[in-house]
């Protein structure tokens, strides 16, 4: 039993957030407050990144996912007027079936890779402050060398998909 | 006193200071300003019955909305209602606390840098508040069940998201120039040394172009004249806080003061040099005190440009808005972008 510590009551509380918050939005009927209740969890998991000392990813976080595409899905939502989910009618027992069975399995593999994880070493002293070193220079510095490939693919994909939607809604004003 | 409680009540210290400075005396002081000006501006005295000069207008305001009727519309979302104006206001008062408003100053044996944190990601956690202020606006529009509450709403989300973009590619070229998401590196690099051998180094002069988006985006990222449309109340009544009423439309109307404020503040510390002056390097108590000062100066410099606009410019119509957004800021927020790095790389800045 690790000692009650600062960082592991806030660690407690972020966890709970963003899962409680998960749960949530599955739960909800609403498709706006289900939208809200992945925000919380963003925001419980950029805690989460803070106190593994990756405030980058922390602002990342909240700036990229819950500032910019969670206000788009709340756009949408808005836009066509979404008000209540259709009630739940039971007519795709298979999906159903096969998709719990998916869900049990992928669950399965993550908490035993939990389990059997090594140990990660301690960022930082217990108690202390979290360190914020200046990595975002060093982190570019990656982007643009050893990962260089992967980095101009994947906006490459950015693009196609951007574009795509492009086509897509022009199609639909024409 | 062990080193962790000094530090904490060193930031205690220096959140009560600078809650106390925006909150008690910029805020107030500030709706007063907005309406003599506007007075001013209109040829019409404005205010001028309570207090000497009319100065205590702002708080007789604020007592009126207090003791106001809190309406809720019948078929309004009652919890997200609730939640909307506190959505807006907590991150337009977080947003103070990576500012840098002081060089640093000697107190009991310590040197206490004047910032509440001085975190790595400086620019980015800015950012990140001003994208999550953005719900606040939104909910406000759908939770109230009104059509023109939601035409705001949705054209703030638009709008916001669209000169969020301009704004965000002019700031990455300030930090290209400081080699730092670091507020106070920003400022320390600004005042660090000349631009062309007469100029401060400060980020406006060979930035020009990226000052000027930046500064024209925050109207918009305000919802300040002439990009209020959020709220146009000649089209949309009030907008997004039409079915807002007592303490709660007070919060949008601080919140609005507040985002004000802060973007002021960061106008001055990314493109106008911070707490810095060419020349000059304040050291001991009254050099930290002339600082805060000279901070406070340049901030209010920015703050009264936004009032003088306000009462000057006729609003823009949503389109133009929108193609000024992404046709004109966009692409010219890319070319200062280059000239920027092609400046960095030659040696010049």
């Amino acid at each position: 039993m690790p000692a009650l510590t600062g960082q592991l009551v806030v660690f407690g509380f972020a966890s709970f957030v963003a899962i409680a918050f998960a749960l949530l939005m599955v739960v909800q009927k609403t498709p706006v407050r289900s939208v809200l209740s992945l925000v919380v969890t963003f925001f419980g998991l950029s805690v989460l990144a803070i106190l593994l000392a990756a405030p980058f990813i922390a602002a990342l976080q909240i700036f990229v996912y819950a500032g910019a595409i969670l206000v788009l899905f709340l756009f949408v939502i808005m836009l066509l007027n979404l008000k209540e989910e259709a009630a739940d009618k039971d007519d795709r027992p298979v999906q159903r079936t096969l998709g719990l069975l998916v869900a049990l399995g992928l669950g399965g593999l993550l908490a035993g890779a939990t389990l059997r994880a090594p140990v990660p070493p301690r960022g930082s002293p217990v108690g202390g402050p979290i360190p914020m070193p200046d990595e975002i220079p060093a982190l570019g510095r990656l982007l643009f060398s050893n990962y260089l490939l992967a980095f101009e693919v994947l906006s490459l994909l950015l693009l196609v998909a951007a574009v795509g939607a492009l086509l897509l809604s022009k199609r639909r004003f024409e | 006193m062990s080193p962790a409680l000094v530090a904490a009540l060193e930031g205690a210290a220096k959140i009560a200071f600078v809650w106390g400075v925006v909150l008690g005396a910029v805020l107030p002081n500030l709706i007063w300003v907005e309406r003599r000006m506007a007075g001013l501006i209109q040829d019409r005295p404005g205010p001028n019955r309570v207090g000497p000069f009319g100065l205590f207008q702002a708080i007789a305001d604020i007592l009126k909305m207090f003791m106001k009727e809190d309406v809720v519309p019948m078929y309004a979302d009652r919890l997200l209602h609730t939640v909307a104006p506190l959505i807006l206001l907590v991150p337009s008062m977080a947003t103070f606390a990576v500012i840098p408003f002081g060089s640093s100053i000697h107190l009991f044996d310590r040197d206490i840098p004047l910032v509440i944190a001085d975190v790595n990601i400086g620019i980015l956690y800015v950012f990140a508040l001003t994208s999550i202020g953005i719900y606040g606006l939104v909910l406000a529009g759908w939770a109230s069940n009104n059509k023109f509450a939601l035409m705001g709403g949705l054209r703030s989300s638009a709008q916001v998201i669209s000169y969020e973009l301009a704004m965000g590619i002019a700031a990455i070229s300030v930090f290209l120039a400081a080699g730092s998401l670091r507020l106070t590196k920003v400022v320390e690099y600004q005042a660090s040394g000349t631009f062309l051998g007469f100029l401060p180094l400060w980020n406006c002069f060979p930035q020009a172009l990226g000052c000027m988006i930046f500064v024209v985006s925050a109207f918009a990222e305000t919802n300040r004249l002439p990009f209020d449309l959020p709220e146009a109340e000649a089209e949309l009544v009030a907008g997004y806080h039409t079915e807002y009423s007592a303490f709660r439309f007070g919060m949008f109307f601080m919140a609005e003061y507040l985002n004000l404020i802060a973007a002021s503040a960061m106008m001055a510390t990314l493109y106008f040099g911070g707490w810095s002056l060419p020349g000059i390097h304040p050291s001991g108590i009254f050099g930290g005190l002339f600082s805060i000062a000279v901070f406070a100066v340049k901030t209010g410099f920015f703050i009264f440009l936004f009032v003088w606009v306000r009462w000057t410019l006729p609003r823009f119509r949503f389109d133009q808005l929108m193609n000024l957004g992404w046709k004109v800021f966009l692409p010219l927020s890319l070319l200062n972008l280059v000239v920027t790095g092609a400046l960095v790389l030659w040696g010049v800045i």
